[in-house]
Formats: C-alpha cells, structure tokens, sequence
C-alpha cells in the first residue's frame, strides 16, 4: 500500500485474494440472507413491502 | 492492504454472518399474522353465525317461553279452581267421617247391648231346648194317643157313614110322604104344618110330632062361566095357591059350592065348580075354610 508501488505498476492487484474471499462471502451471505427474507414475505404475504 | 483495512473486512464480514444469522432465525421462527388474521376472521364469522343462531334459538326460546307460561298460567288457574273443589270436598268428607265416627260409636255400643241380648237369649234358648225336648216326649205320648184315637176315630167314621146313608133314606121317605099328606090335606083345605125338631142339640134322638094348620086363604069371585062349570077367583100363587086346593064359595051365610083349583096364574085361579047348590054369582066369597 505504499506510494512506491502504486507508481511502479499501473494494474492493481488484490493484495491478498483471501481477505477478497471473505468480503465476497460476506457479500453472499447477505444477499442470499435478502433472498430468503424476500421469499419468505412473498410466501406469507404474497407482497414483499405493502403491508395486507 | 493495510491491517486496518484487514481487520474491518474480518469484522464485517463476522458482523454479517451474526446479523445474517439473526435475521434468518427470526424471519424463520416469525409467526405467519395474515395465516392468523384469516383464521381470526374466519373464527370471527363463525362465531357471528353462531351467535345469530343462538340469537334465534334465544327468541324461541323467549317464544316458547312466553307460551308455556300462558299454558302453565292457564293450568295454575284450573289447578286452583280443581284445589277449591278437593278443599271443598274434603270438608264435605270430613263431616262425613265425623258423622261415621259418630254411627260407629252408636253402632259400637248397640252391638254391645246386643251382645248382651244375645247372650240372654242364648240362656233363654238353652232353657226353651230342655223344654222342647220334654215337649218333644210328650208329644211322643201324644202321637200314640192320637194314633190309638184315630183308630176309635175311623171306626165312629164308619158308623156315621152307614148312619147317613140311613138318615137320607129316612129323609126320602119323610119327603115322599109328607107330599102324600099335602095332597091328601090340600083337598081338605089344610096343609101340613112345618115340623119342629124334638132333639136337642147334644141330647138323644126321639121322634118327631107331625100336625097341620089351616090354610086361610080369602078370595073373589071375578068370572063365571056356568055352561062349563068354571070359575076364576082373585088370588094366585103368589098368595099361595097351588093346584088341587079347594075353596068353599059363600054369599053371607049360605054354601053356594066348591071351586076345585085347576089352574094357577100368578093374580088368579081357575078351578072346576062342585057341589053347585045355588048358582054362582061374580062377586061371591070364596075360602078355603069355613
């Protein structure tokens, strides 16, 4: 993350792929955590933001 | 990458999973409200349905009700009326009962004295027993008696029997000349007199005194008729004129002749003239003694 390297090399790269796994996991786990809660109220309430 | 930058993306992504994880659990175990609102609805309806039913049940009830108290009313009343009636009669069997109560005492001590009577007259009947049977022996003394008298009795039968048969021959024969003697009398102007009986009741028989009397019968001369020596006179039989009497005709003191009786009307006779000795007159008396 130094200056030094930024100015040797114009493609960025990840620095650690790990930490990139672990924010996309993150990621996922959020979104599906939105899909269920979405199909959920679709299921029971056949809406996903009016309330009946 | 600095370790700053590190330690936001650990946190954040263990932030995420803890909140992911909440979120899922509670969105799993979270109670469905719409499943539950239609079911209270729908219970909700059917409990409005049930009380409408019951409502109606209620006011037939009310209607029944009102009618089986109008009935029970109505029953009560005649109830009433039918207790005044038993209230009334009981009273009526009440003096009834006192009344019998009364009878049975009454009754109670006339069988009390006729208990006592009864036992008197069974004394009495003892002793009445104990004479009929000495009546009882005397009568079978008696019935000996009575048969030896009826004995005596028959035989004294027989002889009043032969004795009557011997009295009516004796009655025939007073009779066959007793109208011996009235037509020999009769022709005499006499008659025989009614005989009187010489045996006294319970006294022995003797016999009997036999006389005549006069007849004494007066007439008139009424017709004359002197070619055929007939004459009527004034009287008949219902003065006591009979066939064959003779009657002597007078005028003052001189016989004319006899009039032998022929013939007997009952108001005038005719007879035969006899021993004409002057001629016959209308008028001339006519007797049957001089």
């Amino acid at each position: 993350m130094s200056p030094e390297g930024q100015i040797h090399s114009a493609k960025p790269t990840p620095a650690s792929n790990l930490y990139t796994i672990i924010l996309a996991f993150a990621f996922c786990m959020v979104l599906a955590t939105a899909a269920f809660v979405a199909y959920k109220c679709y299921f029971d309430y056949s809406t996903l933001f009016k309330i009946p | 990458m600095s370790n700053l930058t590190k330690i936001l993306i650990v946190l954040l992504t263990i932030s995420a999973i803890f909140l992911c994880g909440i979120v899922v659990t509670y969105v799993a175990n979270a109670d469905n409200f719409k499943q539950k609102y239609d079911n209270q609805h729908k219970e909700v309806g059917a409990l409005e349905a049930k009380v409408d039913s019951l409502t109606n049940q209620l006011n037939e009830k009310v209607q029944q009700k009102d009618e089986l108290e109008k009935t029970l009313n109505d029953k009560i009343a005649s109830m009433k009326t039918q207790a005044d009636e038993v209230q009334a009669k009981l009273n009526t069997a009440e003096r009834e009962k006192a009344e019998l109560v009364e009878r049975t005492n009454n009754f109670a001590s006339v069988t009390k004295a006729f208990s006592e009577t009864s036992e008197k007259q069974t004394q009495t009947l003892n002793a009445t027993l104990e004479e009929v049977k000495q009546v009882k022996a005397d009568q079978i003394k008696q019935a000996k008696e009575l048969d030896e008298t009826s004995a005596a009795l028959m035989e004294k039968n027989a002889i009043i029997d032969s004795l009557n048969a011997e009295k009516r021959r004796l009655v025939e024969d007073k009779a066959d000349l007793e109208n011996r003697l009235d037509k020999i009398l009769r022709a005499g102007g006499k008659v025989t007199a009614a005989g009187t009986p010489v045996t006294p009741e319970g006294g022995s028989a003797s016999a009997a005194r036999t006389g005549t009397e006069a007849i004494a019968l007066k007439a008139k001369v009424t017709e004359v008729d002197m070619k055929n020596s007939l004459a009527t006179i004034s009287i008949g039989s219902a003065d006591g004129v009979k066939e064959g009497m003779k009657f002597h005709v007078t005028r003052g003191d001189k016989f004319i002749c006899d009039i032998l009786i022929t013939d007997v009307d009952t108001d005038k006779a005719v007879g035969v003239l006899e021993l004409v000795s002057q001629p016959l007159k209308v008028g001339d008396n006519a007797v049957t003694n001089l």
